[in-house]
């Protein structure tokens, strides 16, 4: 896939261009005289590929250790981190390997890719004012991206079918080229959509909004028809979407094994809903029941997600990643994995993140689970900024 | 000695409790009785005895409420003993006869403007007297950072001869409540004209009663709370607002040259330690000058290892769950700079918690740390481009703890009061203000009194 690569590789120039005060993009990056290296990650990267695509059986602790020794080499900024919490490329319990802050991702280039093989660059949404995570990638680590984001989707939103289409509540990746969620959704589109799938964002000032009369005529014909849909977006899009079929008093009920997938969260972009809520207003609006509702967890600095349950089922829903990536609740005070029931920070350790970091810290408190967890909040303020922090009163 | 706290004050129903408009009115009715028949007749002396013999009483250690505040006070607080013990005393040390009659010379020129007309020394020869009235009913409503503050809003009510109701932040009222049970102890009366309440800030309806029957309302909180109470008080209510503010250390070469280095760090860890970090006047930054970057870098590796120190002394105690993410999200971020530029940025961890943690920076633009004994040891090469780093928050800022040779003070403490900083002290002591200290550079009592001449 090699869509707008020129553009693309224009706007990561001007990206790695920008004198800012941290900027050891080349000190971070392999040289060609490392290209032992190179070939390391390419084999492990073929190993991943299997192990996605075909099942193979593997070894979770040793896949880890080997490409955290690899990105220990390869990113001398995460080499220190490590040091400086005494771990070094010796280390033999995977458990230990130091994720990387995702705050980590706004302030440097983690990447082991050469400059000129980037393709594209993903950044977080954020809030207005925030610096955007940037997470760089090269054809070869969006096949792992794709490979893996493809898999999981299929085993929990939908599997290929026929005759079935797709509703994507953003523009198409060529309008928002920065969004790895817009990626994940085009990929779907390319790879298991069929043709008469459809992007109805449009995309406007960095962000995007729904084009509502279009979704709007594809939720009447799909009803008409009597045809399956799925829409695909984030929550905010549908309390959007929601409130606009409201104002224009219209309901539907779409055909049995049409289903939603939405994501993320709000960052004020619309009012936020609990999560209930919005699936009750779902199947209220759409007929679509709330066992048909998905709901995916992913961020820009990961290249797999998790799913909530399987489209249909009526398990209970705990957020689950696939076997390539696992992750452990820590707590914020100790460092230490909580116990089941307890609430911490969420690690990720993404074996399918190959040329960036594969241990990832994140700023999302959730609830450990026997066999996943359960999204609670956000680390409210972490961030150090001017006056507006001042403790507020209660 | 156990004693069970009575139950005097609508504080003492609990967190659960609700109140009605018509509890608070019958509340506010009470407290201007009572202080028409036991407050208004007393005299300045017997009011400072009652502050003053409270005071020694908490400063005794088996009385029964300075065992409270220490023994349950860890919980109810979130403060460990220690810091508690710490806090405590040294307010009630200040609480003595003779600082409260300094104080009401401070404030009014006469220390006995409060029971009669008086003439100061300048106003004598031109005839004149001046008397002093308080507030039938004063409000205070008190942000809950730390207890201090409506503790001594309450000293400062009495003094007025005004009768006080003390609307705390849930969760905040458990100390100030112990202060106004002693005070009750020493004297019923004096006590019957104190009420405590405790609810979360913005219960319009109960709120309404208060500042109808307020004369004066004083309160504590973010500059947008304030403006939010002074826009809902009616028309002739007097308003004194206090906004939260930070605070920062400098400390110059000269302070830091020879053996005094230890010395200034010792207390530099006492600002950092006292009360948590959590009030206006604790430090977010020390400033410390350098010319070759050795100094401030020193400072902070010795400041850490005070700070491991007065951990096992004087622990930090639990914090929330939020608390506790937002510093291990902060300092995550500085692991990740200093891995980057280790020469611009280090730190120093406690290990295995967050009960402190030292984050050394060339950068000097002031940062607010997340407190709870988090602090920032930024390098500087002079005053002037440290205040251009402070630029930012200069409105807001409350002391600097200034440590500095003999012969350079006067001149650091000129440059800083023109540039807006109301309160200069000893490194050591900004958590320790005197009694007589003007809040925010303001009177502390002739806002909240009323002025009557007599041109005799």
């Amino acid at each position: 896939m090699i869509r707008g690569r020129k553009s693309i590789l224009r706007c990561a120039g001007r990206l790695f261009g920008r004198k800012n005060a941290i900027s050891a993009v080349a000190e971070n990056q392999p040289t060609k005289n490392r290209m032992y290296d190179w070939h390391i990650f390419e084999d492990y990267r073929r190993k991943l590929l299997t192990i996605i695509r075909e099942g193979m059986v593997f070894d979770f602790k040793e896949m880890a250790l080997s490409i955290f020794r690899l990105q220990y080499e390869a990113l001398p900024a995460y080499r220190r981190f490590c040091n400086k919490r005494r771990v070094y490329d010796s280390l033999g319990i995977w458990e230990l390997i130091p994720p990387m802050p995702t705050t980590a991702f706004k302030e440097l280039p983690l990447t082991a890719l050469p400059e000129d093989i980037i393709t594209t660059v993903f950044e977080s949404s954020g809030t207005t004012g925030q610096k955007p995570s940037r997470h760089f990638h090269c054809e070869d680590s969006l096949t792992a991206y794709e490979a893996s984001c493809l898999n999981w989707f299929q085993q929990h939103v939908l599997p290929p079918l026929d005759g079935h289409r797709y509703i994507i509540l953003t523009p198409a990746a060529e309008d928002a080229p920065h969004s790895s969620l817009v990626h994940m959704f085009d990929t779907i589109e390319r790879v298991v959509g069929a043709a008469t799938s459809e992007f109805v964002g449009v995309a406007k000032d960095g962000g995007w909004h729904i084009d509502h009369d279009r979704v709007i005529d594809l939720l009447v014909d799909a009803a008409r028809f009597d045809r399956t849909v799925t829409l695909l977006g984030t929550a905010f899009s549908f309390v959007h979407l929601l409130d606009e079929c409201k104002k224009r008093d219209k309901t539907f009920q779409l055909a049995p094994g049409s289903r939603v997938m939405e994501t993320g969260g709000y960052k004020g972009k619309s009012r936020t809903m609990p999560k209930d809520e919005l699936h009750k207003a779902i199947t209220e609006t759409l007929g679509i029941q709330p066992q048909w509702i998905v709901c995916e967890y992913g961020m820009s600095e990961l290249s797999s997600q998790a799913y909530d349950h399987v489209a249909g089922s009526e398990e209970y829903r705990v957020f689950r990643f696939p076997p390539w990536a696992r992750t452990r609740v820590v707590s914020a005070e100790t460092g230490n994995e909580v116990k089941l029931g307890e609430t911490g920070l969420l690690q990720v350790f993404d074996l399918a993140n190959v040329y960036s970091m594969m241990a990832v810290q994140t700023e999302d408190r959730v609830k450990r689970l026997e066999d996943g967890f359960e999204l609670v909040g956000r680390v409210n303020g972490a961030e150090p900024r001017g006056c507006s922090l001042m403790p507020s009163d209660s | 000695m156990k004693v069970e706290i009575p139950n005097y004050f609508l504080a003492d129903l609990g967190p659960e409790a609700e109140f009605t408009e018509s509890m608070i009115t019958e509340a506010c009715l009470a407290l201007r009785r009572n202080r028409e028949r036991y407050l208004a007749v007393r005299d300045t002396g017997a009011v400072i005895r009652i502050l003053s013999q409270t005071a020694e009483n908490w400063l005794e250690d088996d009385y029964p409420y300075r065992e409270l505040a220490l023994e349950k006070g860890p919980e109810e607080t979130g403060f460990s003993r220690a810091t508690l013990k710490a806090g405590l005393d040294h307010f009630f040390n200040q609480l003595t006869g003779e600082n409260l009659e300094d104080l009401l010379l401070q404030e009014l020129g006469h220390f006995k403007r409060m029971d009669s007309p008086a003439s100061a020394r300048y106003e004598g020869t031109a005839q004149r007297a001046s008397a002093t009235t308080g507030s039938d009913m004063l409000l205070h409503i008190a942000a809950g950072n730390i207890p201090l503050p409506a503790m001594m809003s309450i000293v400062l009510g009495l003094l007025t001869r005004s009768s006080q109701f003390v609307k705390c932040a849930s969760g905040s009222s458990y100390l100030p409540r112990l202060f106004a049970h002693s005070l009750y102890e020493t004297d019923s009366k004096i006590g019957a004209c104190i009420e405590l309440a405790e609810w979360k800030g913005g219960n319009e309806a109960l709120e309404k009663v208060l500042f109808h029957y307020a004369e004066s309302v004083t309160a504590t909180g973010s500059d947008e709370t304030l403006e939010a109470i002074e826009k809902r008080l009616p028309r002739g209510t007097r308003f004194v607002g206090h906004g939260h503010r930070v605070s920062f250390g400098y400390v110059t070469k000269e302070a830091m040259g020879g053996y005094r280095a230890k010395r200034m760090v010792r207390d530099a860890a006492d600002d950092v330690v006292a009360w948590n970090q959590l009030g206006c006047l604790s430090p977010h930054v020390f400033y410390v000058e350098d010319d070759s970057r050795d100094f401030a870098y020193q400072f902070a590796e010795m400041l850490a290892g005070e700070l491991a120190k007065r951990e096992k002394e004087e622990p930090r105690g639990e914090v929330p769950q939020e608390v506790a993410e937002q510093i291990a999200s902060r300092r995550s971020m500085y692991e990740v700079r200093a891995a980057h530029l280790p020469d611009a940025t280090r730190h120093w961890y406690s290990e295995g918690s967050t009960a402190w943690s030292v984050i050394y920076e060339t950068d000097t633009l002031f940062q607010l740390s997340c407190m709870h004994r988090f602090i920032y040891v930024k390098s500087t090469p002079n005053l002037e481009e440290t205040l251009k780093g402070a630029e930012t928050v200069r409105d807001n800022i409350s002391t600097v703890g200034l440590g500095a040779g003999e012969d350079e003070k006067e001149e650091i403490v000129m440059h800083l009061a023109r540039w807006g900083v109301s309160r200069v002290c000893a490194l050591g002591q900004m958590q320790k203000p005197p009694l007589t200290w003007r809040h925010d550079g303001r009177p502390l009592l002739s806002d909240l009194v009323r002025w009557t001449d007599w041109e005799q």
